[in-house]
């Protein structure tokens, strides 16, 4: 407390001691007035009271809405459940292993997938001659840009390029151009796999194949008259989206040369390489050394 | 037979042990059944080696069968050697690639023989379209050293090769060259990978590591679940973090997959950064040159030892990403500068 004797402060020393005696005189009043007093107070209880009222109504109000909410969710359920027949849980169930087997089907149709919580796993199914192969998937994740998370594409097929030409611009074409070249090399593996399994008598040497399948080099037996030659065949699939080769040469090993009616049947040969499916073309070898044999006896 | 050559097949069939002795002999497919089991084999080592280099003898065995022999003991023992990846890049728009393997062999073998006088070069096929070579070194005057050889596995029609550390530098060049060449590539370079875990590598360059993919077909349930049943499993314990857990668990999960990690044994970090420094007027953050400090990670196991970090407690989670792009990237060298 300043008791400044500049003027400033009001009055000084005996305008303070004024003003403190007003206060007291006030409080005196207070008590004199007890009732008052006991009246205000008696005022402020009761309000304190119904604002207490009021604040347990409404807590009662929203736990009543609360349970309300909470009993119809609940009710759904239990009401359906059991109005529900046991006939029409069989059916449900059934219903469901159809929806599973349908999509487990899917998979026949070469091209499928199914949702994932960051995209899609497309699953590509190969298939030759009606024979299903391999099936190889590519998870993608839809974000922009999209981008392959992880796949079980063999290293050799060219992924990288494949995605660099169509990922970003056109997913359909991306993924039709990976089923051509993955069912295209399924087809050239079936074909140098049945060779080197079923036809393996007719080879001189064991098939020399590369990962790709597009280089097949063997040796094989002709016997035609009774007399048996080798012919050397190489066969080249430079268009990795097919299954038959691009370039077929057959070529006589031995120094002489090839009679003339041997030339015949190595330049048909060469032919039906380039026509049909490599096992298609032993498979007709096979038969046409039966029917020989036939006309022998 | 020669007695440098003897010595070789003594040497060699030494080192095997005598657990893989039938094995690695049967794989080797030199000596008959016949001639194995007249051989006997509960005898001490030193004699069975004796007896092993008598029989190679009498078969006219040759330095090739040798090398052979060699090359199967390293197929078994892979991990005693540490790999290297190099990788190969065709030309703009090259053709299509129609690998022969017998004519890479030759051409591979040319290319060697036509630089070096004495070089001498075994081959063997192996699983999965790959190739094992061996190349022993020597000079103008001298035979090649058959103690000191690099491998090279080459799997045929992809552009990676894996090499065993080669003692002798200068002829890593030109066999990049002879690589390169003979698979009908155009240039090679080495990556800044490498682990003794040849499988490992493979399945990390391949990008073979994560192979579980969601279908209508697999029976396997959903992995999910397995923390929560962690977390449930004793009662008596009550997890205070019990969010903050699943969380990292998810991240973990979603960073490194329900796989196993492939393997490796280390990652190095050559740090050439200006030193970053909270405190205002530190000495080291003054330095306008970049501070040079190299960090290694190593471990039995990194990557495993990785995912299990922040699981643990030790780390945060999501770990850095300098540690995670490992096995996406294909890098366990890394070199950080300042951008």
């Amino acid at each position: 407390m300043e008791w400044a004797n500049d003027g400033k402060s009001k009055g000084g020393v005996l305008a303070h001691l004024e003003r403190l005696e007003i206060q007291v005189n006030r409080s005196h009043k207070n008590l004199e007035d007890p009732q008052r007093a006991q009246a205000v107070e008696h005022a402020l209880r009761t309000k304190i009271h119904k604002l207490r009222c009021l604040r347990d109504e409404l807590r009662s109000k929203v736990k009543r809405r609360q349970a309300r909410v909470r009993a119809s969710i609940a009710n759904e359920e239990p009401d359906q459940t059991q109005e529900i027949s046991e006939q029409e849980v069989a059916e449900r169930r059934r219903r469901q292993e159809n929806v599973k087997a349908i999509l487990q089907a899917y998979r026949f149709t070469g091209l499928s997938g199914k949702l994932t919580s960051r995209g899609v796993c497309v699953c590509i199914s190969t298939a030759f001659e009606g024979n299903l192969l391999d099936s190889y998937f590519i998870d993608l994740v839809l974000q922009k840009p999209l981008w392959i998370h992880h796949h079980s594409i063999p290293i050799f097929i060219p992924l990288e390029e494949i995605s660099a030409k169509y990922l970003q611009t056109n997913i359909q074409r991306f993924l039709f151009c990976l089923c051509e070249y993955l069912n295209a090399y399924a087809g050239r593996k079936y074909q140098a796999d049945r060779l080197q399994s079923d036809f393996a008598a007719y080879l001189a040497r064991p098939l020399q194949r590369n990962p790709l399948c597009n280089l097949l080099s063997f040796t094989y037996k002709v016997k035609l008259r009774g007399q048996l030659f080798l012919f050397c065949a190489r066969l080249l699939y430079k268009d990795l989206t097919t299954t038959l080769p691009t370039d077929v040469t057959i070529t006589y090993p031995e120094t002489d040369a090839l009679p003339p009616s041997w030339e015949e049947q190595r330049a048909s040969h060469e032919n039906l390489f380039f026509t049909k499916p490599l096992h298609q073309v032993f498979t007709s070898f096979a038969r046409k050394g039966e029917k020989l044999d036939v006309t022998r006896v | 037979m020669d007695e440098t050559v003897a010595e070789f097949f003594k040497r060699t069939i030494l080192k095997i042990p005598m657990t893989e002795m039938m094995t690695i002999l049967k794989a080797w497919d030199f000596l008959s059944e016949k001639q194995l089991q007249d051989v006997n084999f509960q005898q001490r080592k030193e004699s069975l080696v004796q007896d092993l280099v008598l029989l190679c003898e009498k078969k006219r065995a040759s330095v090739h069968d040798a090398a052979l022999l060699d090359i199967v003991y390293t197929q078994f023992h892979r991990h005693r050697k540490v790999w290297d990846v190099f990788q190969m890049s065709k030309g703009p728009g090259e053709d299509i690639d129609l690998f022969d393997m017998e004519q890479f062999k030759s051409s591979f073998k040319k290319i060697l023989q036509r630089a070096l006088k004495n070089v001498m070069v075994s081959f063997r096929d192996a699983e999965e379209n790959a190739v094992w070579i061996r190349i022993a070194w020597g000079t103008q005057y001298r035979k090649p050293n058959q103690y000191k050889p690099v491998y090279v596995v080459y799997y045929s029609q992809t552009p990676y090769a894996f090499t065993s550390s080669c003692p002798l530098r200068s002829n890593i060049p030109l066999l990049g060259q002879a690589l390169t060449v003979a698979s009908n590539h155009h240039k090679i370079v080495k990556m800044d990978l490498r682990s003794r875990y040849l499988d490992s590598l493979k399945a990390i360059v391949f990008k073979q590591y994560n192979q579980t993919f969601e279908t209508y077909n697999s029976t396997t349930p959903l992995q999910e679940k397995s923390l929560e049943l962690d977390i449930h499993m004793d009662s008596r314990i009550i997890h205070e973090n019990r969010i903050e857990k699943e969380r990292v668990q998810r991240v973990t999960q979603e960073t490194f997959g329900d796989y196993s990690q492939p393997r490796l044994e280390f990652a190095q970090y050559k740090l050439e950064t200006k030193f970053k420094s909270d405190f205002n007027g530190d000495i080291l953050a003054e330095r306008k040159e970049p501070l040079r400090c190299l960090i290694k990670f190593s471990s039995p196991h990194l990557l495993e030892a990785l995912k299990s970090l922040a699981p643990a407690g030790i780390a945060d989670a999501p770990l850095s990403p300098l540690l995670t792009c490992i096995p996406n990237k294909g890098m366990n060298y890394f070199k950080i500068k300042d951008k």
